[in-house]
């Protein structure tokens, strides 16, 4: 063999190497990666493993109808256990191993940690299962968003219900002494005085509480007309209501978000009937015309969890974001990300929420009253979408 | 209401959830008597018979008679299982790598119900009355009360078999000298099985009261950590112990709780662990010569 063909045949395989290693990476290029800290074990699994699932759903309705602008979505993510450190070590994993342009957070804990390392790379925005107030600050947390109304919001719109039916009303708060149980209270009681309500008693219960008959005898004190629970899943609600009901108070019970869930409550049974709280989407079995709820009905035809439109809804928000920058012909980064996604105003969400909704500052302040009805096992509308000002 | 009767049933609720600390804590101190293994793994052994009642009562729709001996039943067998299988293939190893065992066992016990059962948080089928219970003019929770009477009539019950049963007598012999033990003809590695299969079904029947109050979920057997702290006052080999350290700890939360606010639960129990550990590591009626881990 000559030198000629010695050199013909090392820039042939040169350039087929060159080929192949520059293929995905094009490839690569053109996608869109959501990342994902995941808490799919450990304490919120519950919600991780629902939210993973109505995360893959939109990116799946997002792909089959051709992609964003042209580019599909790809969605990779690992589990976390609901541990901070772990959250950073997949981040970490994740980045390096993926050009991620979006990604979803699984608690304040790693919202807050990772927020200086977003910042200093620039590259994408983040939401995620936190609904922190704290994160609701574009100016500490300019690439970080919620994915609904944050917790002060959450109350807040529970207080407007209730000043709204019974002017005056007294409350006691019950929180649980976590980060998450603690967010609103201060604002609460400002908000509430605001709207001449009374709040009665306030009750910290240590976090994991099995038994509460000391707080119920408090509350037998106060007499509240509503009691309205906060950084609690299901425990201990019902054996809260159970008590209170015992003593024969008359005393209305709510909750937010992570505590709305219609088939936690349908384990309880009848002494479930009657918890309210607020809920920032509509429920999967909801029978207002809605066409992406259909959409997901479809798709799955077993009911789906809050989590699980909780995900569905932050990556439609992410999608939004990012086609809005690809039409402008911008480059996707963090800055131009959060710019369009804060131009999102009356964003038809195809009946996820039941009204137009708009992102403000870093949330979506939107949400609605449902009661839990023990008869249907459903959860059923007991105000009008409420939108708040602040 | 006179503040004299809101400070009796304050402690009242207090005495109620601290007799199912002090179920719990036994579950711990038969494991360490006969065996002296601190078993970590307690609070989700305690879950996993929670959820074998749920099983058999809302899976299978059994009355609730026959789902809680299953249920405790099902925890004896567990206790048998990973004292054959992760135990006693450790005998004679150092005390902190069995352990370690057990805390892995604790993780391996919460990923099996999450595998079978998922993850959802979950209310047990209400089986016990919540008609209101009046001592005088004092409330307490029916739950409370009933989980108070169980708790009280099985440390009662063992109480009474290390003192007067053969059975008991041969644990604790094995417990205070194992090779004397042997050399009287006490069938030691039977003992080691029947205290980790009477100490599984203890906890397996503390974590069905326990979810019939606060519900069930994969990370119930936090509530473990509190019973730790009675068995470290009381005596990590004291059923006595375990019965007054749970009562007084459960009655200590309820006042703190109330008085204080109940961010200080934590705070206050945890830090009479500290003193404990500085003061009397062998806890309040446990044998002297326990090490400190």
């Amino acid at each position: 063999m000559n030198m000629r063909n010695w050199t013909g045949r090392a820039v042939l395989a040169g350039a087929t190497a060159v080929g192949l290693l520059a293929t995905p990476v094009a490839a690569q290029q053109e996608e869109i990666v959501i990342g994902g800290s995941l808490p799919l074990t450990g304490v919120f699994a519950f919600a991780g493993v629902a939210v993973e699932k109505g995360m893959s759903d939109y990116v799946q309705i997002i792909n089959d109808a051709g992609g964003i602008e042209g580019r599909q979505l790809r969605f990779v993510y690992e589990d976390t256990g609901y541990e901070v450190n772990q959250s950073v070590g997949v981040f970490n994993k994740l980045t390096s191993q993926n050009e991620i342009d979006l990604y979803y957070g699984d608690s304040t804990g790693f919202a807050k940690t990772i927020a200086p390392e977003l910042a200093r790379r620039g590259e994408m925005i983040m939401g995620g299962a936190s609904f922190a107030s704290e994160l609701n600050n574009a100016e500490e947390f300019p690439y970080t968003f919620i994915a609904g109304p944050d917790y002060i919001q959450q109350v807040g719109i529970l207080l407007e219900y209730i000043a709204e039916e019974s002017p005056g009303a007294s409350i006691a708060l019950v929180n649980s002494d976590t980060e998450f149980g603690r967010d609103p209270i201060e604002a609460t009681k400002a908000r509430a005085a605001e709207l001449g309500l009374e709040i009665a008693e306030e009750i910290i219960t240590p976090p994991g509480a099995a038994d509460v008959s000391t707080e119920v005898l408090r509350l037998r004190r106060a007499r509240p007309d509503y009691i309205i629970f906060h950084g609690y899943v299901l425990s201990p609600i019902p054996e809260f209501m159970s008590q209170v009901r015992e003593l024969g108070l008359d005393a209305k019970f709510m909750g937010t978000f992570w505590s709305m869930d219609g088939s936690l409550w349908q384990s309880v049974g009848e002494a479930a009937d009657g918890f309210m709280g607020v809920m920032p989407y509509r429920y999967y079995y909801d029978d207002e015309a809605a066409p992406m709820l259909e959409r997901i009905r479809e798709m799955r035809p077993e009911y789906q969890a809050t989590g699980y439109m909780q995900g569905f809804f932050t990556a439609m928000l992410m999608a939004e974001a990012a086609e809005r920058v690809l039409k402008n012909g911008e480059e996707i980064t963090g800055d131009t990300l959060k710019a369009a996604l804060s131009t999102i105003t009356d964003f038809d969400t195809g009946g996820i929420f039941g009204v137009p909704v708009s992102v403000k500052e870093n949330a979506v302040p939107f949400g609605r009253v449902y009661v839990y009805n023990a008869e249907s096992g459903q959860m059923e509308a007991t105000s009008d979408w409420i939108e708040l000002d602040e | 209401m006179s503040e004299w009767l809101f400070f009796l049933e304050v402690t009242l609720a207090g005495l109620g959830s601290g007799a199912l600390l002090s179920l719990t804590a036994l579950a711990y101190v038969l494991i360490y008597k006969a065996t002296r293994v601190v078993n970590l793994a307690v609070g989700e052994m305690l879950m996993l018979g929670a959820y074998f009642f749920f099983s058999v009562a809302a899976g299978w729709g059994l009355t609730a008679w026959i789902a809680l001996p299953l249920a405790v039943i099902g925890g004896g067998l567990v206790g048998a299982v990973v004292e054959r299988g992760m135990i006693r293939p450790m005998l004679g190893e150092n005390p902190i790598s069995i352990f370690m065992v057990t805390v892995g066992l604790g993780s391996i016990l919460v990923g099996t119900v999450e595998l079978f059962w998922g993850t959802d948080p979950r209310a047990l089928p209400a089986f016990i009355s919540t008609k209101p219970l009046f001592l005088g003019e004092a409330y307490v929770s029916r739950k409370i009360a009933v989980a108070f009477v169980v708790a009280a009539a099985v440390i009662g019950v063992f109480l009474m078999l290390f003192r007067f049963w053969r059975g008991g007598v041969a644990l604790r012999a094995t417990a205070t000298d194992q090779a004397a033990a042997y050399s009287c003809g006490i069938n030691v590695p039977g003992v080691f099985s029947a205290a980790w299969i009477i100490g599984g079904a203890t906890a397996a029947g503390a974590g069905v009261l326990l979810g019939a109050i606060g519900g069930i979920s994969p990370s119930m057997g936090v509530f473990g950590l509190s019973a730790l702290v009675v068995v470290i006052v009381g005596g990590l080999d004291s059923v006595l112990g375990a019965l007054i350290g749970g009562l007084a700890l459960g009655m200590i939360q309820s006042w703190t709780s109330t008085y204080l606010g109940g961010e200080y639960t934590s705070v206050v129990t945890f830090g009479i662990l500290i003193l404990a550990l500085m003061l009397r590591p062998y806890g309040l009626f446990g044998t002297h010569e326990i090490e400190r881990l």
